[in-house]
Order: C-alpha cells, then structure tokens, then sequence
C-alpha cells in the first residue's frame, strides 16, 4: 500500500477541489470527454502499445473472473469469492499493466470495487481515471491515445465491471436508493451523452424506446446503460430511475452532455463521503493542509456512508428470484420498483 | 413549482387559522391532508410548514423517554415505502382504533419518503396520544444527504425548503420509549454512556443526531452474538452483547428492548435470550431485499403477537410528472 487516503473533513474538500489533483482529474475527464464526441464505441487504428496493454489487461481481468466463480447461496448480499479474485489479480497487476509502477497497479486494483464491503460506486470508477493520470504523467500516454481510450479502454473496462457486478453481486456503494443516477456508474452516461451531441436522428426521449435502445447499445455507452438497466430492473424506468427518466426530458444532448459534468463535479468529486477513500501518492499529490494519512478501517466523518443497512444489488435480487433462494414474495412479479 | 407537479398535489390549499390542541380545531385541515397524503400525493410546500410547525408543537412537550401505554402496535422501518405502510395500517388495524409506536427511519431509499413522513406526523398531530414517532438514524440532515431524501425533496419541490423543514423537526423527535414501564423502545440500540433509563432523560435531544456520545449510540447499536461492547462495523454506535442486554433490562425492571435498525428476513427477531427483539415493516427493503415486514402487538398484559406482511401491489406508474433537474437547465 503505497496510497493514502487524505480527505477527512468538508474542509480538506474544499482544499481538494482548489488543488491540482483536481485539476488533474477535471482535465482528463474533460479530455476523454470530447474525444468521444460524434464517435461510436471501439478502437481506431492507431492503437499505442499502452492502450493495447490495457486492454489485453482488462481481458485477463475478464478471464481471471471466470477462474473464481462465486457460488450460490442463499444469500443476495455481494460473494466474497470477489476478494480471492482481487487477491489474485493483485499478485499479477506489475506484468499486466503499461507500468510496474506500484501507484498504477493500486489504483488499477481499486477500480474493481471495495475488498471488504463487497460492493462498487462511482468512487472505484474513479480509481480507473487515476490510473489514466498517472500513466499520462509517467509519460505512456498522449493525446492521441485520448479516442481510443475513451471509446475503446473505457469500453472493455465497463464490460469487465458488469462482470464482475454480476458475478459477484457487487453492492451499490453509498446508494442514494432510486433517485441516483445509477446503482454503479456515472462516467458512460457523461461519455454517452457526448458521444451524440451532435446526432440528428437519436434524442435523449429514446431511451425509452426499446427498439432505439437495442439498436444502439453497441454504439453508445448512454444506451448501453439503459439496456443494461433494463435487463436488471424489469418495471417501467420511471419506477427504478427517475434520474434518468428527468433527465430524458432535456431537449438535447448537448444539454444532457453540459448537465451530467456538473453533476459529476457536484455529486462525485465535491461530496466527502465518496472523496474520503480518494488516494494520493506521488503521481496524484495530496493538496497540502489536508488531514494526515488515514488508514483503512478508520472512520472518520463517514458515518452517513457506511451507516445503515447494506443493500444487495437488484443483480443479486434478479438472481435470487430466478433461483427462488431464500424466502420467496408471493406476486413477486407484481412488485415493481418503487 | 411547475404547473403539472402542482396539480399531483393537494387540490385545496385554503386553510384556516390554527390552533395546535389535541384533538380539534385543526382536524379539519389534517383531516383533508390525511386524504391527499393517503392518495400518495404530496403536501404543498406552504402546508409542509405549518404541519411542520403544528407537529413541534406537539413534540416539542414529549419526553426523551415517552412514556406509552399499551395496548399498543409497535413498528420498524419505513424507509419511504408508502404503499407498504398504508398496508401496514389495513394489518395493524387504522389509526386511532389501534395506539402506534414507530421506532424510526421513515425516510431514504424508497420513492415516497416525503409522501411516508409526511403522513406520520400528520397522524401524530391529528391523533397525538394515540401514535408516537420515535427518531431513527436516517432521521437527520447527514445521513438524508447521502441516502436520498434530501435528493427526493429537491425533484419533489424543486427546492431544499422542506427538506430543511423536516429534518428541523427531526430534532424534536423523542428518541425513545418506554411502554407501561416495562417495555423499553428505540431505534437502535444500548450504550456504555448510559446505565439506566434515568441518564437518558438527561440528555439534550434537541439537536442534529451526533456522530458519537449516548445520543449516536441509541439511534445507532446493533445487539451481538459476542458478549460486551463490541465496534460497530457501521462507524457509528456500538454492538452489544447479551450480557449488557441482560444488567440493563434488569438494573431498569425492564421485561424486553423493541428496536428495529436491522433488516430481518421474517420481519422480526429474537435476541439475547428473548431480552431483545427487533422489528422491520419495510417489505422486501429497498425493492431487493426479499424479505417479509413485522409489527409487533402488545396486548393489555404485554404479550406480543407479530404480524408479517409482504410488499403490496402498486400502479403501474408513479404519480411524479417528469421535471429536468437544475443541473440540465
């Protein structure tokens, strides 16, 4: 362990938000953001040595996955085969990375959600553009790498996470319950709505249109998330998302595109329950005046995070209807979302 | 406020002047509030505030400590569940007929915690001797903004007013009860701070809920298999064993510790021996959690009889009209 957590206080937020690391994650998000613009999923030749090491890395995470299968249980609540995986993947990340550097793979092993809770939040996707910053300032990737990451890394490491989520049940970290925006993710509906900006035909009302979602789930990362949403949550999207569902209303991508990177400043990087587990080392550096080093199983100001009762995926109560474990509702199927 | 949200909302918005006693004067108006509310319809954000004042009125005089007296049915968990607590009310019997005590956590999660909490006080106004509302851990400013109500306030009247408003009251709310001296009430559970029911009667309760200290403790503990205090994994509160379950229950001529705080698949659970008990009515929490809910009704003499219930069926579509939020504006 080499990274540190170093946010204990709205304060040390507040000198988090003023400082490089900020502007740092700012910038890249900013940079991924309009290399998506106008540009359907996948890799573009070129592909630099780095972005194909990242992507053959995400496919041995992929494949590492598949020699850990969780077993099943009675149990809906995330399956600690998850940490033999993460474990394992640990031992390997120095030879599968672009860098041996023990920041990289620290951050890399983050982005696949929390040890010991079992579960994932927008606060480990973060993790995954912290190992992009690094390597940018361990000079391994460039401007030009900036579509393919976007449209190509990003793709197969949104992939390899819905394994995982569904794999292991991972629980919805920190869950604002249904007015969130997503139990997992934020940054594929930032990089979706930009990929369509300028789209003529495809307006933010489609996602409601089941054709329009299948046919573009392989093109854009927005729909790709609804149809994903779709698959867990059976009820009406209005029920299980109303963020979306509002946010469908917007006139136009732009708009959607404008609103989502303001929200993700607001809601991610300037809220202290997910920036307290935020980690700084030598790459990304710890704004100065900041809390002392914190460890891991210190709480401190995070008592409305990890407060009240944990909650199993909706992956995980799909799954254990279908396999009827545990006690079964009567008119389950009649129960939406609510 | 839009036009289309406004008219999901009460119809009537003509209301007379108050006068917060028990029982009258105001039934009227908390009588067609009732009705709206059961409707799953919202208050307007002008009646939010004088329900808001009405109910400190109310609490502002109930001890830290409520006394209650039984027959009474004693409820968990709401979590914003709204069409289960209506179900809760046609199982438990309709207030006033049936005395209630709800041990806290009306709000988060769920879609309707406004719709949830709303209700609940306005019963309490309406009917004060005949339900109490206890306060749980969701029921303050912090943990409202990480678990969704205060996100619900914002889509719901399009400002932070009454979230604000509510979570003021909060810090009226008694923090725990005590029915026919025997039966001790309270969301979470015990604390190394506090020996006796006395020591809580000292307390200062009108305030947001701390981060530690007896006050944290009851909104927070959880009851343990291992003896003693243990560390609460939550970060707030502490576990505690059957042991400290039993010196408490004994040094205060207790018979039982009600509490809720903790997802149980039936709805209910014994522990430490039957000296504890916990009680969760949100059925299959959170819409995932496939579990049953539970009251618990004590009859004149104190016995208990729970009563299960599962997840009602609901519309096919919410009532919320579509409204872009401030940050697509």
């Amino acid at each position: 362990m080499v990274l540190t957590r170093r946010l204990a206080s709205d304060e040390d937020v507040a000198k988090f938000v003023q400082s490089e690391a900020y502007n740092d994650v700012v910038d890249i998000i900013t940079q991924l953001n309009e290399a998506c613009k106008d540009q359907k999923i996948g890799y573009q030749e070129p592909v630099s040595p780095t972005v194909q090491k990242l992507s053959q890395c995400l496919k041995e995470v992929s494949a590492l996955v598949g020699q850990f299968p969780a077993r099943k249980t009675a149990s809906r609540f995330g399956k600690p085969e998850f940490r033999d995986f993460l474990d394992a993947l640990e031992l390997k990340l120095p030879k599968l990375l672009p860098s041996d550097n023990e920041e990289v793979c620290e951050y890399f092993a983050r982005s696949f959600g929390d040890r010991k809770r079992i579960d994932y939040g927008s606060g480990h996707e973060l993790n995954f553009v912290c190992v992009l910053i690094c390597l940018q300032k361990l000079d391994l990737i460039h401007k030009t790498d900036f579509a393919n990451l976007s449209l190509g890394v990003f793709d197969d490491y949104f992939n390899v996470m819905r394994q995982i989520q569904a794999e292991y049940w991972l629980e919805p970290a920190g869950s604002h319950g249904v007015w969130g925006l997503d139990d997992y993710h934020f940054l594929p509906f930032v990089f979706g709505s930009s990929q369509l900006v300028n789209d003529p035909y495809v307006r933010p009302m489609s996602i409601h249109d089941e054709v329009a979602v299948d046919m573009y789930k392989d093109k854009y990362y927005y729909f790709q998330c609804i149809y994903n949403i779709n698959r867990v949550k059976k009820t009406s999207l209005r029920w299980h998302s109303p963020m979306l569902d509002d946010i469908s209303g917007v006139k136009k991508w732009s708009k959607v595109n404008e609103g989502l990177l303001k929200m993700y400043k607001a809601e991610v990087l300037n809220k202290l329950p997910i920036m307290q587990h935020f980690l700084f080392g030598e790459l990304i550096k710890a704004p100065e005046n900041v809390s002392e080093k914190t460890g891991d199983v210190v709480h401190i100001q995070c008592w409305a995070d990890c407060c009240g009762i944990r909650v199993p995926s909706a992956i995980a109560a799909a799954g254990a209807t279908k396999a009827s474990a545990g006690h079964t509702l009567q008119r389950s199927d009649a129960v939406p979302i609510d | 406020m839009d036009l289309e949200t406004d008219a999901h909302m009460e119809g009537s918005d003509s209301i007379r002047s108050f006068d917060a006693t028990e029982d009258s004067g105001n039934s009227d108006n908390l009588d067609s509030w009732l009705d709206t509310l059961k409707q799953c319809k919202f208050l307007s954000q002008k009646n939010v505030e004088k329900l808001c004042s009405m109910a400190k009125d109310v609490l502002q005089y109930e001890q830290n400590v409520q006394p209650v007296q039984a027959p009474v049915t004693i409820c968990g968990d709401v979590h914003g569940q709204f069409h289960d607590l209506l179900e809760l009310f046609s199982v438990g019997g309709p207030c006033p007929d049936t005395n209630y005590l709800f041990m806290g956590d009306y709000v988060d999660r769920g879609y309707y915690s406004v719709e949830s909490v709303s209700y609940l006080v306005a019963m309490k106004v309406r009917y004060p001797k005949r339900i109490t509302i206890l306060r749980g851990n969701h029921e303050s400013r912090q943990t409202t903004q990480v678990y969704g109500f205060y996100d619900e306030c914002l889509r719901k009247y399009g400002n932070a007013t009454v979230w604000r408003m509510f979570t003021d009251l909060f810090d009226y709310f008694p923090i725990t009860a005590l029915v026919d001296n025997k039966i001790f009430c309270l969301h979470g559970g015990l604390s190394p701070s506090i020996d006796s029911i006395d020591n809580i009667r000292s307390l200062n309760r009108f305030q947001e809920v701390p981060h530690d200290g007896p006050m944290s403790d009851l909104l927070w503990s959880d009851p343990d298999e291992r003896s003693n205090w243990g560390v609460s994994p939550r970060g707030a509160g502490f576990t505690f064993g059957q042991d400290i379950s039993e010196q408490f229950n004994h040094r205060n001529n207790l018979s039982l510790i009600s509490r809720a705080h903790q997802l149980v698949m039936e709805g209910y659970a014994w522990s430490h021996e039957q000296q504890v008990v916990t009680i969760f009515s949100a059925p299959n929490y959170c819409y995932r959690c496939g579990n049953l809910a539970a009251i618990m009704e004590l009859d004149e003499e104190l016995y208990p009889t729970f009563l299960q219930f599962d997840p009602c069926p609901r519309a096919n579509e919410p009532s919320v009209t579509r409204k872009t939020p401030d940050y697509f504006l």
